[in-house]
């Protein structure tokens, strides 16, 4: 259903034994396990951990849990001091052990990374000697951790060191952007603490984020709260995790909830799959949960009266918005359809590819060729997404319809004629052009397939003397011009 | 004021119209195909001009905030010439569009023969596709062909609740009135009718099954004919839910018949003057020239 692993932190069942917590926790649904090192769990400090974590391997392995080992227990290396030593008090070295272990066992674990914090920063520090000591820590745990391949996530936490998810970027900076050295990002914390919201926090970290927590929090206090309780918007934050192509754990982080951890656990899980449905096609049509849920039935009918009757699809076409519905697929970071496509656009895709299925290649151009001749403005949009999932027998009808949307000023068409099909089969020229025209009508570049890819001098001059043009007379540059010019720099 | 305008054809006005109207409270509008000045002689030339009413009009409008729905026919005119007869063949293909809200507009222009035979032959399309029907009144002999009309429609087996009547006057509604159908009312600046008689009409008649609309086109018209009958109402001491009923819920529940009127705001919508960089409708960026 997604390509990141929904998880429950082991912090939230601290009152259970770590094999039960583990088997609950999968036999709940939850494909990933964010797994907090502590005295009664996987403890690093106990004369057999070695063998402890073995156990814990095989056992994850036999649960098809996918995990990441998170730091944040309370009084693992100091019974009096809650989170104490840290990386940034006087004496941090007993932090930095820790984590040092903490890189073995998730070596052991095959784990995707070690999670930790810069802790609170003593009122006697100043915050010159802390940001060293960050970097002088950072720097020793990255050591060990490129020795056995590990990789890191810093987690910007309130009312620590490092707050906000910019002191964590830039401390990563300074460093050298190691690659080892990514983002653990809790979203609540976003809620609480950060400027902008969590889908923002989510997109800015975008290819750093090694490991997400997931819970509910509202402006201004630090208070893990199950979903529903607080500011979050769950579907959007979820959605940006889609958008941004996380593929890695997103785990509910829910540490003072372990009284009533099974049942808190099943609600989040059923929170989840329930914001989860939107990722794919929240949108104002009551009818379009089809899409990630199961087959809109009426699809499902109307495939099969094609595949019987090639000709159903003149009818059935311009019916499929009706039916199915129009809303975006990504809604909340691509509101018009112009990257994505829509709900309407998938569904007629379906039906070109049960058209291809049962009509040879004559046919099937002739009849392609004839939906988008008399198809209005989403059934042509239809056809354009759907053209990538034709064989190549039909390229030239195909090529015929792109390059007659590419001559319209439908800014939907526009973006449909440079999808997937274009990337494959547009010559170089119309292809620039396309792609010139995008930044002149409006249409976002994320819209181009393998823009990247054909990016080439030719049209980098174009877009080059574009943005000249603008300049001269006095407009702005699109920024997508802007960085498209520096891309090719 | 929201108002929904039943009748308009937004191929012939600019965008200076389109924001003139949003501003004045229009959110929807149907556009009937009727005839363009002038006179069409082939098929193509009406199916480019189909494709552009559930195409770029559509776009064009929602630019502006406006949902834009549309009717398809073989005009009462154009029905007589037989080069363009042909298009009767593909009108079901554009009946089974999102956003084709009725048949027509159809009717009669001169009352010929050829007139007859199209006019049933589309009421026959509208119960095939299950759409509603909206009927032209002649301009000439109108009351003789208003009487005709609804012969026809009478014959279709159309129900009379399905058909709207336009371009309605003094003389034309108490028929119209007695049959059951829609009445529409075509306000312009001075042919057809005026707010001020049109508020006579509301008063002797009420305001059920009335429909009003400002009918502009490439002739002398006024786009803004809905909103200044609205201010008529008010002033002669209609209520705003009165005025609300004549301009927006009757039309509403006239085309809603068709289960194709999509009503809800344009995602993303900003009334501003702003678009895409600076241009209104999109002629190619800043460059002036045409994409």
């Amino acid at each position: 259903m997604t390509a990141f692993h929904l998880g429950y932190g082991t912090n939230g069942f601290a009152n259970h034994r770590l094999d039960d917590a583990l088997r609950l926790i999968a036999d709940l649904g939850y494909t990933a396990v964010a797994l907090t090192l502590d005295h009664h769990h996987l403890d690093p400090f106990a004369d057999d951990v070695a063998e402890q974590t073995d156990h814990v391997a095989a056992l994850l392995e036999r649960l098809e849990l996918r995990c990441v080992v998170e730091t944040g227990a309370r009084y693992l290396l100091d019974p009096h001091r809650k989170h104490h030593p840290t990386l940034v008090c006087d004496e941090p070295e007993g932090r930095i052990d820790f984590l040092h272990r903490a890189v073995r066992i998730a070596a052991d674990l095959d784990a995707d990374c070690v999670s930790f914090w810069s802790g609170i920063r003593p009122s006697d520090v100043d915050p010159d000697t802390a940001w060293r000591r960050m970097r002088t820590g950072v720097s020793m745990v990255l050591a060990r951790a490129s020795a056995l391949g590990v990789r890191l996530g810093l987690e910007p936490e309130p009312g620590m060191f490092v707050e906000h998810l910019s002191d964590a970027l830039r401390l990563r900076e300074e460093l050298g952007a190691p690659e080892l050295l990514g983002i653990t990002l809790d979203v609540g914390h976003c809620v609480a603490v950060e400027p902008e919201d969590a889908a923002s926090c989510i997109r800015r970290a975008g290819d750093l984020l090694v490991n997400v927590q997931l819970d509910d929090m509202r402006a201004g206090v630090h208070e893990h709260l199950e979903f529903g309780e607080g500011e979050l918007n769950l579907p959007g934050t979820l959605a940006a995790l889609t958008e941004v192509d996380y593929s890695g754990v997103a785990a509910v982080e829910l540490p003072r909830h372990s009284h009533a951890a099974p049942d808190v656990a099943a609600r989040a899980i059923a929170a989840l799959r329930d914001a989860l449905v939107p990722v794919i096609p929240k949108t104002d049509d009551r009818d379009s949960e089809w899409v990630s849920k199961v087959d809109h039935p009426w699809l499902v009918e109307a495939e099969q009266r094609v595949r019987t009757d090639p000709t159903a699809i003149r009818t059935l076409f311009p019916a499929v918005g009706r039916k199915v519905g129009r809303g975006p697929l990504r809604p909340e970071s691509d509101p018009q359809g112009l990257v994505h496509g829509t709900v309407d656009d998938l569904a007629r895709t379906r039906l070109l590819a049960a058209l291809a299925e049962v009509l040879d290649a004559r046919l099937l151009g002739v009849e392609v060729a004839e939906l988008y001749r008399y198809g209005d403005d989403a059934e042509r949009r239809g056809v354009l997404r759907g053209l990538s999932a034709l064989p190549d027998t039909v390229v030239s009808t195909g090529l015929d319809i792109v390059r007659d949307a590419l001559r319209a000023n439908d800014i939907r068409l526009v973006a449909a004629a440079m999808g997937e099909f274009a990337a494959r089969n547009l010559d170089a020229h119309s292809w620039r052009h396309g792609v010139l025209k995008c930044l002149f009508v409006g249409v976002p570049l994320a819209a181009v397939v393998e823009l990247s890819k054909r990016i080439d001098d030719e049209l980098l001059r174009m877009v080059a003397d574009y943005a000249e043009e603008r300049r001269a007379a006095g407009r702005a540059v699109p920024a997508d011009a802007e960085k498209l010019l520096e891309v090719g720099r | 004021m929201r108002i929904f305008d039943p009748h308009i054809h937004m191929t012939s006005r600019t965008t200076d119209d389109y924001e003139a109207m949003y501003s004045a409270g229009v959110r929807a509008l149907v556009e009937p195909s009727f005839w363009l000045g002038q006179p069409r002689t082939s098929v193509a030339s009406f199916t480019d001009y189909f494709d552009s009413l559930i195409g770029w009009e559509r776009f064009r409008a929602a630019q502006f905030g406006i949902r834009h729905h549309c009717t398809i026919a073989l005009n009462p005119k154009e029905a007589n010439d037989p080069r363009c007869r042909d298009v009767l063949d593909v009108l079901p293909r554009y009946l089974a569009k999102d956003g084709v809200v009725a048949v027509g507009e159809v009717g009669y222009d001169s009352m010929t023969p050829e007139e007859d035979a199209v006019l049933a032959q589309q009421l026959q399309l509208a119960v095939a596709h299950d759409l509603p029907a909206l009927v032209h009144t002649p301009h000439r002999d109108k009351l003789a062909g208003t009487k005709r009309t609804l012969d026809v429609v009478g014959e279709s087996g159309m129900d009379p609740g399905r058909v709207l009547v336009d371009h309605l006057n003094e003389p034309t509604v108490a028929v119209v009135a007695g049959s059951g159908c829609w009445m529409g009312f075509s306000i312009y600046p001075d042919t057809k009718m005026d707010e001020h008689r049109m508020v006579a009409i509301l008063r002797e008649y009420g305001t059920d099954r009335m429909i009003v609309n400002s009918a502009a086109d490439w002739g002398r018209s006024d786009p803004l004919k809905t909103y200044k009958t609205g201010l008529a109402m008010l002033e002669a001491g209609f209520t705003e839910s009165d005025v609300d009923k004549v301009l927006w819920q009757n039309p509403v529940e006239f085309y809603g018949q068709s289960d194709r009127l999509v009503l809800d705001e344009l995602p993303g919508f900003v009334a501003s003057g702003e678009t895409f960089a600076g241009n209104s409708v999109l002629r190619g960026g800043g460059s002036g020239g045409a994409a």
